[in-house]
C-alpha cells in the first residue's frame, strides 16, 4: 500500500517566510505568512544551509550570512534571503536591528532605509516607512559586495494602496504607472484577449474550507493577491565558508571577494571559488519550481505580477514557458515601453517586474490563430483540443512507478499526471541551471503552472491528483483540511509520523 | 560565530509525499507516448520543399521529421587540436544538407497552420525538443521535467504570433545547447508557402503578394511604405485564388522587407568541449529512496562519477564566438570581422534564398534584421545608423490588442542588449549608401553590475554594404517607330528598382540638359515633340520611393512633316481628274508612292511636287469620297508615315422644276417664278434666259424669283449647277402680259 500523501500534508516545501507588515494587506493567500504591525526585530546572524542536493549520501551545504526576524515577537524561520516583507504604500514599522557577528554590517533600502554602520553587539532601532511602491531590496551595503552576496539581503515588496487617477483606472504595482502600463493593468479581465480577473482581484466563490474538493469542483473563488518575489542568488560554499573563518572583527577584503566569486580559474572538478548554487529566493530545482509561493499557480484569466531582484553578481537571462510576460517594472520605475517577451536580462542588482497575462497557451490551436481565445479547433476524432482533456489523463511516468519511502520497504507511487498543466522558468543563461557542476534542473528554476481557465466553462479547474493539492493548497491554503491548512517550511529532510 | 560554528542551521525541505515531483524534476522518464488531443496537421512546408528538391517527399503529409542528436567534432578557425564538438539536429530528409551544418537547418512555417513534428531521441541520452517561445500543452512544450523525454513522439502546436523564435533540446541544457542543439525557427505570414503551393511562380518564403512580411506596427514610422495598418481581427480582402484567402487578414498589421538577415551570435567552451563531450555528463538519478539516497554524482545510466569526473558546468568560459555560423576570427578580448557577402543557403532556411550574414543591400530598401542570442555571454549590438526595433521574441510591439508597448528606434552607436535566448527583430532602411559594420560585443554575465566597467571578451563585426540603387527603365517613342508625320507622339515606359516601386519621372526634350518637373510614373504618355523637322529625342528620368534616380534613357523618331492636297485642298470636284500638290521634309527625298484605297501601292516614281491624278481606280466607279494616299522615301531607304487628302467626286447634273406662280394671263409688268432643284451634293447656283435670249449671269440659288414680262408672251428658261460644277438641262415656263 502506498501511504496516503495527505498524511504529510504539513511537512511540504513553500517558499521563503512572508512578514506582513501591516494587518491591512487583503487576501494574501499565503498562509505561512507573519504579521508584524508593531515591531520587527532584525536580527544580523549566520546559518548553514542544506542546499537543493544535500541528502545521505551527498553532502550539498552553504554557510550565509543571514537576517533573521522576528514579526510581533514570533520567530520566522531563519532562512537566506531574510524573509519577503509585503506592505502597502505608507505602513510604517518599528524596526530593531541587532548586529549578532563580528564585523559591522547594516541594514539599507535604497530610497527608504539606512540603518548607517551596526557595530558588533550593537542594536539600531528606528522607523522602517513603505513610502514607495514597487520591489525593494534589502541589503547589507557595507564591504560592498561581500555582505550583500554572502546572504545578508532579502525583498521588500509595497503595493499601493489605490489605482493611479483616472476614471476606470485599475490598480498597478506602481505609484506613477506609465500610459502603457497603466492601460495594460486596465485590459485585464475586461478585454476580449484577457477574459478574466483583473490583477489583484479576487474572483467570486467560496474561501477555502475544510472540504479539500471543494477547490476541485469548480469553485470560481481566487485570492486577490497574485504578486510573487523571485529573488535570485548565487552561493559559493567554498568562498563564503572562507568568508566564514575570516579574522574575527575583520572584513574579508571584497576586492579578493570578487575576484574568486567571479574570475576563479576553471576546475574541472570544482577546487575553486565559482558559486555552485543558483537560487530564487534561498530554493533550487524541486524546490523552487513546486512551492506555489514561487512558482504562479493560477487559472486563465489570472493574472499576476512577479517581481524580480538579482542580489548576486551575476547576469540572468529568465525564460518563462507558457505565457509571453510584459516588462512593466525597471529599476523602480515604471517602464514607459513594457515590451511583451518570453525572456528578459536580469543584471545584478536589478529590480525587473514581470506581468504575465495567465492567457491560454497561445500555440494551443483555435480557430483564428491570432492569439486570441477563439474556439479550440477540433482532434481527428472530432473533440475539442482545449482543455486537453486526453493529456490531462496521461500519467509521466506511468502510473505504478514506484520507489520507496525512507524505511526502505514502503512504497512510494512515482507516476506523475500531465494536469494541472505544468511549465518551467529558468535562467536561460544556463550555467545557473546546475548544482554542484552539474545535475541539470537543481539550479535556478521555478515557473508557471495552469490550474485551470475561468474562461471555459465546465472547466474552471483542471484535474489535480494528491500530491500536487498538498503542495498547492499547503500555501495558498486553498481547499486545505482545517488546522492544517496554514504550513513552515518543512524541518528537514526526515518526514515526521503522520 | 563562523562557518565552523553557525548560529543557525536551516535544513533542506522534506519531499514526503511528493517523491513523483521531485524525481521527475532531476530524472526524467524517457517515453514515447501517443500525442494526445491529436489533430490533421496542415503544415504546407514539406510538400513545398519536397515539391523545390529540398527534401524527399514527406512519409506523412504536412509532417516533419527531426532527429537528435547528431555529435560531429568541427574545425575551429585556428585548427586547434581538438577541433571543437557539436551537437546537432538532423532532418532524416532533407537534401542538398550534410547534416553538419552548425547551426542546424533554420526551420520557417506559417501562422496558422497545425505543425506536427515527429521525433527521434537518437543518440545516447534521451531528448526533447522545446519550441521557444511557443506555448503550447506541456507535452508539446519538450521539457522533461514538466513532460517526458523522448523517445519517440509527434509534438503538435500551432503558431499564433509571426516572429522570430529558435527551438532547442531541453535536456542537460546547459551542455546540449552550448554545444548546438538548437535551430532558429521563424513563423512567416499565414499565406506564406501556401502561396508557392498554389502558385509555384511565388518563390519560397513569399507572400501572395509576391513580397516577404513580418509583423510590425510602423504607424510611427512612415519611410516603411509598405505597412499594413489593418487590425490583425480584420476580415481578408483578398479576392484571388479562394485557396490563398484566410479568415483574417494575413497581412493585417506587417511590413514587407526586401532583405532579410539571420544572425544567431553564439560562444563555446573549448574546454567543455574538450572535457565533457559525453551529452550524459553530469546526470543525476533518483534513489531507490527518492528523498534521501539519490545519486548526485552520476555520469548517465550505470556510471557513477569518478572523484575527478568534470563537474563543472556552472563555470562557463567562452573562448570561440560565432555568427550564424561564422567564426569570429579572434582569440578572447580581441575584435575581429567576418567576411562580407555570406549568404545562407536555401537548403538551410526552409527554401528561402537569399537570407544574409553580413549584409549587402541598397539605399532605400527594407531589411529586417533577426537576431537571436544563442550565447551564454550577453551581448551588445551597435548600429552605424539608426534602426528601428519592431519585434521582441516573437511579439510585434503595438500591435493591438496585445500590444501595450510600441515600436521604437534606436539610434546610431547605442548599444542594443541581449542576453541568452532573447530575440530581437529590427528594420533598417538609409538614404544615402553605407559601408560600415554592426558591431556586437560579447560581454562576460559575471559581474555586470552598475558602475562597473563590462569585460567585454570579444568584438565581431558585421559588414553593412549599402549601396546607392540605381533605377532602370525603358523609353520608347511611338512604340519604336523611326519616323512621324505628326509632332504628338505617344511615350511607352517601364522602370523598375531594387529599392522599392518607381513612382516618378521626369522630361527632357534637349538630350537631358533640361528637365521638366518630376511627375508620377505611368506607363504611357503623350507627349509634343519639338517644332522642326529631323531627328526628335526624348529622355527620361525615373526616380523610386527612396529618392534613388536613374540614368537618363531616351530614344528618338524622326519628325518628317508632309502634305498632299488634291485640287488645292478643294472639297468637291465633277472631274475624274485632279491635280496632287506635294510636299515633305524628309531628308533626300526622291521617291513617292501612291494608293488609293490604304492598301495597294503603285510603284515607287520620282519625286515631284504636282502630279494629275485619276481620282478613280475603275471605269465606271461611283461618285462619292476620292482618298488618294502618299508616302515619301529617301535615299536610305527612310518611309514616312503616309499622309493623305481626299475630295468629292460629283459628276452628276442637278435636276429641277420652274412655273410661274403670278396669275397667268396677267395684266401685270412682273411675275414671279417658283423654283425647285435637288443635287446629292446641293444646288448652288441658277441662270436664266427670257425669250431665247442667253443666259444672264450665274446667281445664288432662290426657290422665288421675281421677273419682269414684256407685254405678249414671255418664255423664262432656268439652269442649275450643283457645288461641284454640274449643269442641269434647261427648262422653262410660260406666261402670257395682257
Amino acid at each position: 500500500m502506498n501511504m496516503k500523501r495527505r498524511d504529510f500534508l504539513k511537512l511540504s516545501a513553500t517558499g521563503v517566510a512572508t512578514i506582513i507588515l501591516s494587518s491591512k494587506l487583503p487576501g494574501l493567500g499565503v498562509t505561512n505568512a507573519y504579521a508584524a504591525d508593531q515591531t520587527l526585530e532584525v536580527f544580523i546572524t549566520d546559518a548553514l544551509k542544506d542546499m537543493v542536493t544535500h541528502n545521505e549520501i551527498n553532502t550539498a551545504q552553504c554557510y550565509f550570512w543571514i537576517y533573521r526576524m522576528k514579526a510581533n515577537g514570533v520567530d520566522v524561520p531563519p532562512d537566506c534571503p531574510g524573509p519577503t516583507i509585503m506592505a502597502l504604500k505608507g505602513d510604517t514599522i518599528q524596526i530593531k536591528i541587532k548586529n549578532e557577528l563580528d564585523e559591522d554590517h547594516s541594514f539599507f533600502i535604497p530610497g527608504l532605509f539606512d540603518s548607517g554602520v551596526i557595530p558588533a553587539g550593537q542594536t539600531y532601532e528606528g522607523t522602517l516607512t513603505a513610502s514607495v511602491s514597487g520591489s525593494h531590496l534589502y541589503y547589507d551595503r557595507l564591504n560592498a559586495p561581500v555582505n550583500r552576496v554572502m546572504g545578508l539581503h532579502g525583498a521588500l515588496v509595497v503595493r499601493p494602496t489605490a489605482p493611479a487617477p483616472g476614471l476606470n483606472n485599475k490598480i498597478t504595482p506602481y505609484d506613477n504607472p506609465s500610459t502603457h502600463v497603466q492601460s495594460l493593468f486596465n485590459e485585464f479581465g475586461s478585454s476580449d484577449c484577457w477574459p478574466g480577473l483583473a490583477w489583484e482581484q479576487a474572483g467570486a466563490g467560496t474561501p477555502p474550507t475544510a472540504d479539500e474538493n471543494a477547490y476541485l469542483t469548480g469553485n470560481s473563488y481566487a485570492p486577490p493577491f497574485r504578486t510573487y518575489v523571485w529573488l535570485t542568488h548565487q552561493a559559493s560554499p567554498r568562498l563564503f565558508a572562507e568568508v566564514g573563518d575570516y579574522t574575527a572583527g575583520l572584513d574579508y577584503p571584497a576586492q579578493q571577494f570578487v575576484e574568486k566569486f567571479l574570475r576563479s580559474p576553471f576546475s574541472a572538478t570544482r577546487q575553486n571559488y565559482n558559486p555552485e548554487y543558483f537560487t530564487i529566493n534561498g530554493q533550487s530545482g524541486f524546490f523552487s519550481h513546486f512551492s506555489p509561493s514561487i512558482t504562479p499557480m493560477g487559472r486563465i484569466g489570472e493574472p499576476c505580477v512577479v517581481h524580480i531582484l538579482n542580489a548576486g553578481l551575476w547576469t540572468h537571462s529568465m525564460h518563462l514557458h507558457a505565457n509571453h510576460f510584459f516588462v512593466t517594472g525597471l529599476n523602480g520605475v515604471s517602464n514607459e515601453n513594457p515590451i511583451w517577451v518570453d525572456v528578459y536580462t536580469v543584471k545584478p542588482m536589478d529590480r525587473i517586474d514581470y506581468t504575465i497575462p495567465f492567457m491560454r497557451p497561445p500555440s494551443i490551436p483555435c480557430a483564428r490563430s491570432i492569439g486570441m481565445p477563439d474556439a479550440p479547433l477540433l482532434t481527428a476524432g472530432g473533440n475539442p483540443v482545449y482543455p486537453p482533456v486526453q493529456e490531462f489523463d496521461v500519467y509521466m511516468p506511468a502510473l505504478g512507478t514506484t520507489a520507496f519511502a525512507e524505511n526502505g520497504v514502503t512504497p512510494v507511487e512515482l507516476g506523475q499526471r500531465m494536469s494541472p498543466l505544468c511549465y518551467p522558468m529558468h535562467d536561460h543563461s544556463e550555467p545557473s541551471q546546475t548544482a554542484q557542476g552539474g545535475n541539470y534542473n537543481c539550479g535556478l528554476i521555478s515557473g508557471m503552472y495552469v490550474l485551470g481557465d475561468r474562461n471555459t466553462p465546465g472547466q474552471m479547474n483542471f484535474p489535480m491528483d494528491e500530491d500536487f493539492s498538498m503542495m498547492y493548497r499547503n500555501t495558498r491554503g486553498i481547499g486545505g483540511v482545517a488546522g492544517e491548512s496554514g504550513t513552515h517550511p518543512a524541518p528537514g529532510p526526515r518526514p515526521e509520523p503522520a | 560565530m563562523s562557518f565552523s560554528n553557525p548560529a543557525h542551521t536551516i535544513t533542506r525541505w522534506s519531499v514526503v509525499g511528493m517523491e513523483g515531483m521531485w524525481v521527475k524534476m532531476f530524472d526524467p522518464p524517457k517515453e514515447t507516448p501517443a500525442t494526445p488531443d491529436l489533430m490533421l496537421p496542415t503544415n504546407p512546408v514539406p510538400e513545398v520543399l519536397a515539391a523545390a528538391g529540398f527534401q524527399l517527399a514527406p512519409a506523412v503529409p504536412h509532417t516533419v521529421v527531426l532527429e537528435l542528436m547528431h555529435g560531429v567534432r568541427l574545425d575551429t578557425w585556428d585548427r586547434r587540436n581538438k577541433g571543437m564538438e557539436f551537437f546537432l539536429f538532423q532532418n532524416p530528409d532533407s537534401l542538398g544538407v550534410t547534416g553538419d551544418e552548425y547551426p542546424s537547418a533554420t526551420m520557417r512555417l506559417p501562422q496558422g497552420v497545425i505543425f506536427h513534428c515527429t521525433t527521434d531521441g537518437k543518440g545516447p541520452p534521451p531528448h526533447t525538443i522545446h519550441w521557444h517561445g511557443l506555448e503550447p500543452t506541456p507535452m508539446n512544450d519538450g521539457v522533461g521535467h514538466c513532460s517526458m523525454e523522448l523517445g519517440h513522439y509527434t509534438y503538435q502546436w500551432q503558431a499564433q504570433f509571426m516572429g522570430t523564435y529558435f527551438a532547442h533540446c531541453h535536456r542537460n541544457t546547459m551542455q546540449h545547447f552550448e554545444f548546438g542543439l538548437f535551430f532558429l525557427l521563424l513563423i512567416d505570414p499565414k499565406d506564406a508557402y501556401f502561396a508557392t503551393m498554389y502558385n509555384p511562380a511565388t518563390p519560397i518564403g513569399h507572400c501572395r503578394d509576391g513580397r516577404r512580411r513580418t509583423a510590425a506596427n510602423l504607424e510611427a514610422f512612415p519611410q516603411f511604405t509598405s505597412f499594413n495598418a489593418n487590425p490583425i481581427t480584420a476580415a481578408d480582402p483578398w479576392t484571388g485564388d479562394p485557396r490563398l484567402k484566410f479568415d483574417t487578414d494575413p497581412h493585417a498589421h506587417t511590413v514587407a522587407y526586401d532583405i532579410e538577415a539571420l544572425w544567431v551570435l553564439d560562444d563555446r567552451d573549448s574546454v567543455w568541449s574538450d572535457l565533457a563531450d559525453d551529452p550524459r555528463a553530469t546526470y543525476p538519478m533518483h534513489g531507490t529512496r527518492p528523498g534521501f539516497d539519490d545519486n548526485f554524482r552520476f555520469n548517465g545510466q550505470n556510471s557513477p562519477a569518478a572523484p575527478d569526473d568534470f563537474f563543472a558546468f556552472n563555470d562557463f568560459n567562452a573562448d570561440y564566438w560565432y555568427i550564424t555560423g561564422v567564426p569570429v576570427e579572434t582569440q578572447k578580448g580581441g575584435t575581429a570581422t567576418i567576411a562580407a557577402g555570406i549568404k545562407i543557403p536555401a537548403a538551410l532556411n526552409s527554401g528561402v534564398s537569399g537570407s544574409q550574414v553580413s549584409i549587402s543591400a541598397l539605399v532605400g530598401q527594407t531589411i529586417l534584421v533577426r537576431c537571436l542570442c544563442a550565447a551564454y555571454n550577453s551581448t551588445e549590438m551597435t548600429f552605424p545608423m539608426d534602426v528601428v526595433v519592431i519585434a521582441w521574441d516573437g511579439r510585434a510591439l503595438g500591435v493591438a490588442p496585445f500590444g501595450h508597448n510600441h515600436a521604437y528606434l534606436v539610434p546610431a552607436g547605442t548599444p542594443i542588449v541581449q542576453s541568452t535566448a532573447r530575440r530581437l527583430d529590427l528594420l533598417i532602411r538609409v538614404t544615402s549608401p553605407v559601408d560600415s559594420f554592426a558591431t556586437v560585443k560579447f560581454i562576460n554575465t559575471r559581474g555586470q553590475l552598475p558602475g562597473v566597467a563590462q569585460e567585454v571578451v570579444c568584438t565581431a563585426r558585421i559588414p553593412l554594404k549599402i549601396a546607392k540603387a540605381v533605377p532602370t527603365g525603358t523609353i520608347s517613342i511611338n512604340g519604336g517607330a523611326a519616323v512621324t508625320n505628326v509632332q504628338s507622339v505617344t511615350l511607352t515606359l517601364s522602370a523598375s528598382s531594387a529599392a522599392g516601386a518607381v513612382t516618378q519621372m521626369q522630361f527632357s526634350k534637349d538630350g537631358g540638359v533640361n528637365y521638366f518637373a518630376f511627375e508620377p510614373f505611368a506607363t504611357t504618355r503623350t507627349v509634343t515633340l519639338l517644332p522642326g523637322d529631323g531627328l526628335k529625342s526624348m529622355t527620361v528620368r525615373f526616380r523610386d520611393s527612396a529618392g534613388n534616380l536613374s540614368l537618363p534613357i531616351s530614344d528618338s523618331i524622326t519628325l518628317a512633316s508632309g502634305s498632299i492636297l488634291i485640287n488645292g485642298g478643294a472639297a468637291i470636284t465633277n472631274s475624274r481628274s485632279a491635280t496632287l500638290t506635294l510636299s515633305t521634309a524628309l531628308a533626300g527625298v526622291t521617291q513617292m508612292q501612291f494608293s488609293k484605297n490604304g492598301t495597294f501601292w503603285y510603284a515607287w516614281e520620282g519625286y515631284v511636287t504636282t502630279r494629275s491624278v485619276t481620282l478613280t481606280s475603275a471605269p465606271g466607279e461611283a461618285d462619292g469620297v476620292k482618298t488618294i494616299h502618299v508616302r515619301f522615301r529617301n535615299g536610305s531607304g527612310t518611309v514616312t508615315a503616309p499622309i493623305s487628302d481626299n475630295i468629292i467626286l460629283d459628276t452628276t447634273k442637278p435636276t429641277g422644276t420652274i412655273a410661274f406662280s403670278s396669275p397667268n394671263p396677267t395684266g401685270s409688268a412682273s411675275g414671279t417664278l417658283a423654283l425647285t432643284a435637288s443635287d446629292a451634293n446641293g444646288v448652288t447656283h441658277m441662270q436664266f434666259s427670257k425669250n431665247g435670249s442667253g443666259f444672264y449671269a450665274w446667281e445664288p440659288f432662290a426657290a422665288g424669283r421675281t421677273v419682269t414680262l414684256a407685254p405678249g408672251l414671255n418664255t423664262l428658261t432656268v439652269r442649275f449647277k450643283d457645288a461641284a460644277g454640274n449643269v442641269s438641262t434647261p427648262i422653262s415656263a410660260t406666261v402670257f402680259r395682257g
